[in-house]
């Protein structure tokens, strides 16, 4: 099977779609096929959202089967172990370290993991990497924490995973990135490509 | 979208979403006229429409409801136009009384109706399968498979129509209509523009006695034609290698899931893939099923062609096992994923195919992060509205929701609106319990489904005055779906100026005299005007009117940076009354005090009144939405 599985995690209201949109504009200039499923509707209303996408010569299903997963993106750490069950050995994880507890589990006093057991839990898994960046922060001294999807971007184009270069990436944000956020997406893309860590 | 995907020149290769790609198709087939009424998976549709739709000449406009919207398409095409009408799979219950008729009238222009389904009920009250419809209405229906399929089969779809005089029908599920693929785009065919109305034959019109007899006769023999000529063909239905004598028969994203599982396993398994369910492809499954001793289908959401391949089998070969949903070997509710298409190969044709390993903690693991729950935004006025009513209402009352994003009332801390049923439904309701019961009745809906399905039942409360509260949820707009506007704003789905209908005056003409309209961020106001209500006889309605947050906070980042509410620490007590009365998603709760994410706040300050110690603050430049009228 000639295929790689992304999944971007996160928060309805994150701009998970925007940074799919971004690779699938990188994927179509360079003729690679591409398939991905979007969440839209009332699961957008800052729930659990994710996206998921398929490159390559033999994909047919919009959706990831269990167990291929080769790089997850995740805006918000719970979010991340959330998709646990897509996690193996072939797994690269970039993650946000800025939780955003639901609310709902403060009222009914959930437990709620931080990011240092987020992460272990994640090795146990058998993940391959997991990368953490500082996203929501970064994009908050930005001026704007929607940036932070651009950051994602710009750390998970280092893990070497996606089948694009950084330029490409880079430039796929710049095409698609409505002028008066054109300038602060790359920035928050650059910021993202240097301030990713392995965790 | 940008535009420029979806009007790309021909032979150009582009990333559509399947509901895109319909566009796409439905405007290389030369669209005259579209209308719809939004409803997710089948949104994107109009709005990929909306894009373009007064560049290219062609009529688009969101109408109050799915019935009046497949009116306005067959009235065009009856006069000779192109047209296309969407919905949701439940917006067909709603569209059904016009288009049941419609297949014995049959049609002039050619005229597509897409039924968006949604399995697994991401976006919806049910799981139900539009193909019912098919076999009920007796419409041919497409299902395709991936976005290039959606476009293809769209813009053919067209010619079928106009060929055999009757509607053709798009099915798709929510993994056809939210998949983005590469779509090769073809030629756009010129526009027809302007039609004519014309009775060139009597009676075509009128469904009556036996001239609806008559007409249902001629409906049946055009569906044996579309069954020889195009279902039976091989143009949409087709079989796909040879092999063993295990066959697969699939449709739509099932199709893709098998068929990637044949390659990912190397099966030489072939299969018959389905892409016109109805009218049925008889000759063809019948010689499928000759070639196999053991058949499973694969489909979402109820075994239509499964029904089907079994009666087939009792004629060509009684002998072939058939497995599916009703021998247990895929599930019958909820949506398919590609795991539960390999298990039912697997188990049907009785081969061990190895899933990739997953760490068996895994699902344990998963499920330490706390569920998220859509959840009503930051700023949104149904918080208010959610908060003051759960103040003002009784014990034993009984608080109807709708659908909407104020559904989401039902959760805690609110627990309001636990009936949540059918578009309109809620003030249907209030009238029953009104007349069946002595509680207090108080029925939410929001300004969209008010006019969608709402206005009958606020007629027959008002003629009666039932003892009910009826509460609209104005947020000037249809929220949930994207924001699609309705009759209640002054602009059309292309920006067009449209007569704003007057919410007050509609109700006031009624000769309902107990009418407020309230800003939902006046929470004293609208929990008084709330306990009021319930406690005067007759019927009440109360306006909560306040824009989508949502819409607020884009123009408000438009003119600048957001400065979001902080928490005084030396006043916070960490009582927790805010997060468990108020519940914003912007509230973080550190084990010791509360406080406000910078991340997530709009800083619209309607938390403020909320908390009994005023800790929660404005800082430099915050707003007060209530106070300076920002979103009213």
């Amino acid at each position: 099977m000639d295929e790689l599985n992304v999944i971007i995690a996160g928060v309805g209201g994150q701009g998970i779609l925007f940074m799919s949109r971004v690779l699938g504009h990188v994927a179509v200039k360079k003729g690679l096929n591409f398939i991905q499923t979007e969440v839209h509707g009332l699961s957008q209303r800052y729930g659990s959202i994710h996206t998921e996408i398929r490159i390559g010569r033999d994909v047919q299903s919009p959706l990831i089967l269990e167990g291929t997963l080769d790089l997850l993106m995740a805006l918000e750490p719970l979010e991340a172990l959330r998709k646990a069950t897509y996690v193996n050995q072939r797994t690269i994880v970039v993650m946000d370290i800025h939780e955003i507890p639901p609310v709902t589990a403060y009222i009914e006093k959930a437990r709620i993991p931080d990011v240092d057991e987020i992460i272990s839990d994640l090795k146990a898994l058998g993940a391959k990497k997991v990368f953490t960046v500082r996203a929501t922060d970064i994009a908050v001294e930005l001026g704007d924490p929607v940036l932070a999807n651009s950051v994602i971007l710009g750390a998970a184009s280092t893990t070497g995973v996606l089948p694009f270069s950084k330029d490409e990436i880079r430039s796929s944000l710049s095409d698609l990135s409505p002028a008066r956020y054109r300038e602060q997406n790359l920035r928050a893309f650059d910021a993202g490509l240097k301030e990713v860590e392995e965790r | 979208m940008p535009e420029s995907e979806l009007l790309a020149p021909p032979g150009s290769k582009v990333l559509l979403l399947g509901n895109e790609a319909i566009a796409r198709g439905a405007i290389e087939a030369g669209l005259d006229v579209a209308s719809a009424y939004p409803g997710t998976p089948s949104t994107e549709i109009g709005e990929a429409l909306s894009s373009v739709a007064e560049e290219l000449g062609i009529y688009f406009d969101w109408a109050i409801n799915e019935k009046v919207a497949a009116e306005i398409a067959i009235a065009a095409s009856w006069s000779g136009l192109r047209s296309l009408t969407m919905m949701k799979h439940v917006g067909m219950n709603v569209a059904a009384d016009a288009i049941f008729t419609l297949t014995y009238a049959g049609v002039v222009g050619g005229m597509v109706i897409v039924a968006a389904d949604d399995p697994q009920a991401h976006s919806s009250q049910n799981e139900q399968d539009s193909r019912h419809f098919s076999i009920a209405a007796k419409i041919p229906t497409l299902e395709p498979s991936n976005s290039q399929e959606a476009k293809d089969f769209t813009k053919v779809a067209y010619d079928i129509s106009e060929k055999y005089k009757l509607p053709v029908m798009i099915r798709t599920t929510t993994r056809i209509s939210h998949q983005r693929g590469i779509v090769e785009v073809g030629d756009v065919r010129e526009r027809r523009k302007k039609g004519v109305f014309k009775l060139d034959e009597p009676d075509r019109y009128l469904q009556v006695g036996n001239i609806a007899v008559k007409h249902h006769k001629e409906l049946v023999e055009k569906l044996k034609k579309v069954e020889a000529e195009v279902s039976d063909r091989g143009d949409f239905n087709r079989v796909i290698g040879d092999g063993s004598d295990y066959g697969i028969i699939a449709s739509g994203v099932s199709y893709s899931y098998a068929a990637e599982a044949l390659k990912r396993f190397n099966l030489n398994i072939k299969m018959l893939k389905i892409g016109m369910p109805y009218p049925f492809p008889i000759r063809m499954v019948s010689d499928f099923l000759k070639s196999c001793k053991k058949v499973v289908v694969v489909e979402e959401s109820d075994p239509i062609i499964e029904s089907h391949v079994k009666m087939i089998a009792k004629d060509s070969n009684p002998d072939v096992e058939i497995y599916g949903r009703e021998t247990g070997h895929l599930p019958w509710a909820g949506e398919y994923r590609p795991g539960i298409v390999i298990e039912a190969i697997s188990r049907s044709f009785g081969i061990k195919l190895d899933l990739p390993a997953v760490n068996p903690a895994a699902a344990e693991i998963s499920k330490k992060a706390p569920a998220r729950s859509p959840t009503l935004c930051p700023g949104c006025p149904h918080r208010s509205t959610g908060y003051a009513t759960r103040r003002a209402v009784k014990a034993n009352s009984i608080v109807l929701g709708d659908i909407g994003c104020y559904a989401l009332l039902f959760q805690k801390p609110f627990s309001l609106a636990k009936v949540s049923h059918a578009m309109g439904s809620s003030f249907g309701f209030a009238n029953g319990f009104s007349i069946a019961t002595d509680q207090p009745v108080i029925a939410l809906i929001g300004d969209s489904t008010f006019f969608h399905a709402g206005i009958p039942a606020l007629v027959e409360a008002a003629h009666h005055n039932r003892k009910a509260v009826f509460m609209i949820l104005d947020n000037r707009i249809t929220a949930m779906t994207g924001h699609q506007p309705h009759p209640g704003v002054s602009y059309t789905a292309t920006g067009r100026p449209a007569r704003e209908i007057d919410l007050e005056k509609l109700v006031r003409s009624l000769g309902i005299e107990n009418v407020e309209v309230i800003d939902p961020f006046d929470h004293k106001r609208m929990e008084k005007a709330v306990r009021d209500s319930l406690n005067r006889d007759g019927v009440s309605v109360i306006i909560a009117r306040r824009e989508c947050a949502l819409l607020t906070v884009r123009k408000l980042r438009q003119k600048g940076r957001i400065i979001p509410y902080i928490v005084d620490p030396e006043r916070c007590t960490y009582c927790r009354v805010c997060i468990n009365t108020f519940a914003c998603p912007a509230f973080i709760d550190t084990g010791e005090k509360v406080k406000i994410d910078p991340a997530v706040c709009f800083g619209c300050g309607a938390c403020v009144t909320v908390c009994p110690y005023n800790a929660i603050v404005p800082q430099e430049g915050s707003l007060n939405w209530l106070k300076e009228g920002v979103g009213v």
